[in-house]
């Protein structure tokens, strides 16, 4: 069908084993390091509320970097699904991604406990006194409970993380026997999959992030929270590729046409963020019942309303035409600018989900806390030596993929 | 101009019999079996410089944009424009429409209020983009094209089958028929073709006329509605949906053979009365209309003091919702709607009800008022049962007693420690 010049991958440089040990190595290390001197820094200045405030931003990094995993799991149960050819030069490294699940499920520990304690922060329906004033979180208790938002957890990363280790598996095993029928098992597996997916993200985002407010709900949410997290895996994508071949690897493997498709996936899911973001908003602005516009509210007043306008711009309008036209995603540097830009107001929107929500009582204010750097770095540098670690010992590419040569002489028309 | 299916029946290889008027060329043509011959057929022949010629293929060739030498195409900014006039349409359309031409508060919202019309400006921006797309890409093709001078040869049509073909234009500034011809026969093709076609004619009369006429019928339905739209008419008006318009169904004051009297309406049966109309007995005026003998009455009915504070209660509740957000909820007249009409510019007159003229009505007139309205204030007979007007009337001399407080009202130990703070101020 096509008339490209054909690559051999045998001439390529397909592998970081000499390069990611150490960056892992590296990332892991400033994490903890940056997480501890933040948490004793947190303790020794912030005294009584060190607590409360060191679990609001662990939360909010915590979310963010989860999303991204998430992502990298859509990505690779979408590309399954939908026998996508053109993807595969760019699969592994959303299967890598989605593979920082485990050291995920470790890192819920934190928020699992303060749940389990009965502590009132982040979440408040998990303290006893604050349900016993409470009739409407009384009246969800048969879901907000301890025990029942443990086993939750524990059944959303069971899942999560068998199927991010399956495809990961299956993958890396055709490497070495190009058995073509595990292509076909993983595209089998891949539609139940993604209904679990789908499944398991919703409730997660209405236990993690919408319950911070336990009187609020919202239907939409948990489509909002995965909107959010397939702009951040294409986002990641394109950084990673952009990396990779700063480094010489993939050069002739990953091309414009790859960027450019990348780069629409990236642009499209940019406006269905927006389209859901606008279609919860409108609702809950056209009904004006206090019950729902209270979450709008405390994000409008004290300073996050820049923030909401921020997203506004930051996620949408300038992502919007900044990306619309074919030339700024079929060049290299302009789409890695913009995926860093879209990285960063991603966590700007997940920041923004999970900081007012967390202060009960008083107006919230919107001031960046140390603690929110902190855990960003730290948690940063955790998910960084876990996808950076895990690059290595395998090939960057499905190397025996059926699908390979499609993808490597895929052109956009 | 001819019928294209009858020419190519008469193709030159059909033999030759009498072709009365001229032929000019139109073109050289030249036959490819595989799509990579044609592909390089292309390259050579861009590279000619030929600019009136094209490819045809059975299915779209990957590739055949650039060995073609076509230019990217400016679609993509049609597609802007037309979406970028259908969100300004969009736009316009709904503050003209809710602010000039038809002004109405929806929701106590602005009369302009943007999240309300995003939708609309959304769906207008996806249509006129479509629109942009669609028939742009139509206009640029030179789409619907009926007629092509190819279609005059016989071999020309597998084309929507196995076979691919270049047909170069006589018409091209370059085009020399030996020197083409050479270039054409030197590709991968099957022998190379020409392509006459008979000079421009003029269509044929009987299709000038029926055209002629068909026009003039097409502008029938506008006139109609011009004429329509312009006139009046004592005519009932047309039911096109005559299921929807005309029901059987039993309506209001209207005759229905389905019963010995003829009549629709169903008078009770004798001796009875509807639930609905225990008013109309008479046996409880007292109750139902605030009256007594003909008097507006001053206390409560009967049936309603078994249980005052409950009757309180349910009133400070009813009240919240039916007058407070006229009324407030002290009564004071100064509810948000009030308010708003303030902000508005068009001030509603709220009565307080701690004006002497209230206090001084009696409790089965105040009844009487929330039953059937008075002045601007609307009736609220059908949406407040007869017992929650009670409960509002009794509700609404608590709120006035609690403005004329004496010292009599409070308790013992309150006057006690209000002594005890009176001196403790001095």
């Amino acid at each position: 069908m096509t008339h490209a010049p054909v690559i051999d991958i045998k001439n390529e440089r397909r592998h970081v084993d000499d390069l990611t040990p150490a960056l892992a190595r590296r990332a892991g290390f400033t994490g903890v390091l940056v997480l501890v001197v933040g948490a004793i820094l947190g303790y020794v200045f912030g005294a009584d509320h060190f607590a409360e405030q060191f679990l609001r931003s662990y939360l909010a990094s915590y979310c963010f970097f989860l999303s991204l995993a998430l992502g990298g799991l859509f990505f690779v149960l979408l590309q399954h699904l939908t026998y996508a050819g053109w993807s595969v030069v760019v699969r592994r490294l959303a299967e890598v991604v989605a593979c920082a699940m485990p050291l995920m499920a470790i890192l819920a520990l934190p928020i699992v406990m303060a749940v389990l304690l009965g502590w009132k922060y982040p979440f408040s329906w998990a303290n006893a006194d604050v349900v016993a004033h409470d009739a409407l979180i009384q009246k969800k208790q048969a879901y907000l409970n301890a025990p029942f938002f443990l086993l939750r957890t524990i059944i959303y990363f069971a899942v999560w993380i068998r199927l991010a280790s399956y495809f990961h598996a299956k993958s890396v095993e055709q490497d070495t026997t190009g058995d073509v029928e595990l292509t076909r098992r993983m595209a089998k597996v891949s539609a139940p999959g993604m209904l679990l997916f789908a499944v398991t993200i919703t409730l997660f985002s209405f236990d993690y992030i919408m319950s911070l407010d336990p009187h609020w709900f919202s239907t939409i949410f948990g489509v909002y929270f995965f909107a959010g997290s397939a702009v951040g895996i294409f986002a990641v994508l394109i950084i990673m590729a952009y990396l990779l071949q700063r480094e010489g690897r993939l050069e002739n493997v990953i091309t414009t046409e790859h960027y450019h498709d990348v780069g629409k996936f990236m642009f499209a899911f940019i406006v269905f963020w927006a389209y859901i973001a606008f279609s919860q908003y409108m609702l809950i602005w056209y009904a004006n019942i206090p019950e729902e516009t209270e979450w709008y509210h405390v994000r409008q007043t004290g300073g996050w309303e820049r923030v909401s306008l921020a997203l506004l711009f930051g996620h949408f309008f300038i992502p919007f035409l900044a990306l619309i036209s074919r030339h700024p995603k079929r060049r290299k540097n302009w789409l890695v600018a913009g995926a860093v830009w879209i990285l960063l107001m991603h966590w700007i929107d997940i920041y923004w989900l999970t900081i007012p929500a967390a202060h009960d009582g008083a107006e919230p204010h919107a001031s960046l806390h140390l603690l929110d750097a902190t855990c960003l770095i730290g948690l940063g540098g955790l998910f960084v030596w876990s996808v950076a670690g895990r690059l290595a010992h395998q090939s960057l590419i499905p190397e025996r993929d059926p699908r390979l040569a499609e993808s490597l002489a895929f052109e956009n028309q | 101009m001819s019928d294209p299916v009858a020419a190519t029946v008469a193709a030159p290889h059909e033999g030759t019999e009498a072709t009365p008027e001229p032929r000019e060329l139109f073109g050289l043509l030249v036959e490819f079996k595989h799509e990579d011959d044609l592909l390089a057929a292309c390259r050579r022949v861009r590279d000619a410089g030929f600019s009136k010629w094209d490819a045809h293929s059975p299915y779209p060739v990957h590739g055949i944009d650039a060995a073609i030498g076509i230019r990217p195409t400016i679609l993509p900014w049609i597609v802007f424009a037309g979406g970028f006039a259908g969100m300004l349409g969009g736009l316009l359309l709904q503050w003209w429409t809710n602010t000039v031409d038809y002004a109405w508060v929806v929701s106590g919202k602005p009369y302009f209020s943007l999240p309300a019309n995003i939708p609309i400006i959304f769906e207008m921006t996806i249509l006129f983009a479509a629109f942009g797309a669609v028939f742009g890409m139509l206009a640029l093709n030179g789409l619907p094209k009926l007629y092509h001078a190819a279609f005059h040869s016989r071999r020309f049509r597998r084309v929507t089958d196995d076979r691919f073909f270049i047909c170069i234009e006589a018409a091209d500034p370059r085009f020399r028929e030996a020197e083409t011809r050479a270039l054409l026969e030197s590709l991968a093709g099957d022998a190379v073709e020409r392509i006459e076609e008979r000079g421009h004619t003029d269509p044929p009369k009987l299709i000038m006329h029926v055209g002629l006429v068909a026009a003039c019928l097409a502008l029938l339905p506008l006139a109609l509605a011009a004429r329509a739209w312009y006139s009046k008419s004592t005519l009932p008006r047309i039911h096109p949906i005559l299921n929807m318009d005309q029901q059987e169904k039993f309506k209001a004051q209207r005759a229905h053979p389905l019963f010995a009297d003829g009549r629709a309406m169903r008078p009770p049966v004798e001796g009875t009365v509807a639930r609905a109309d225990l008013h109309l007995l008479g046996e409880d005026d007292h109750y139902y209309y605030g009256k007594i003998d003909g008097e507006w009455a001053t206390t409560l009915p009967q049936r309603l003091r078994a249980d005052v504070p409950g009757l309180l209660e349910r009133g400070r509740e009813r009240f919240a919702i039916f007058c407070a957000p006229c009324h407030g909820m002290d009564g004071s007249g100064n509810g948000p709607v009030r308010l708003r009409s303030d902000e508005l510019g068009m001030p509603l007159v709220v009565k307080a009800m701690h004006e002497d003229a209230v206090r001084e009505r009696q409790l089965g007139h105040l009844f009487n008022i929330i039953s059937n309205g008075i002045n601007t204030m609307p009736p609220y007979g059908d949406q407040v049962p007869v017992r929650d007007r009670w409960a509002i009337v009794s509700y609404v001399r608590a709120l006035q007693r609690s403005q004329l407080a004496t010292t009599a009202d409070l308790s013992e130990e309150q006057r006690a420690e209000r002594q005890r703070r009176r001196s403790g101020n001095d």
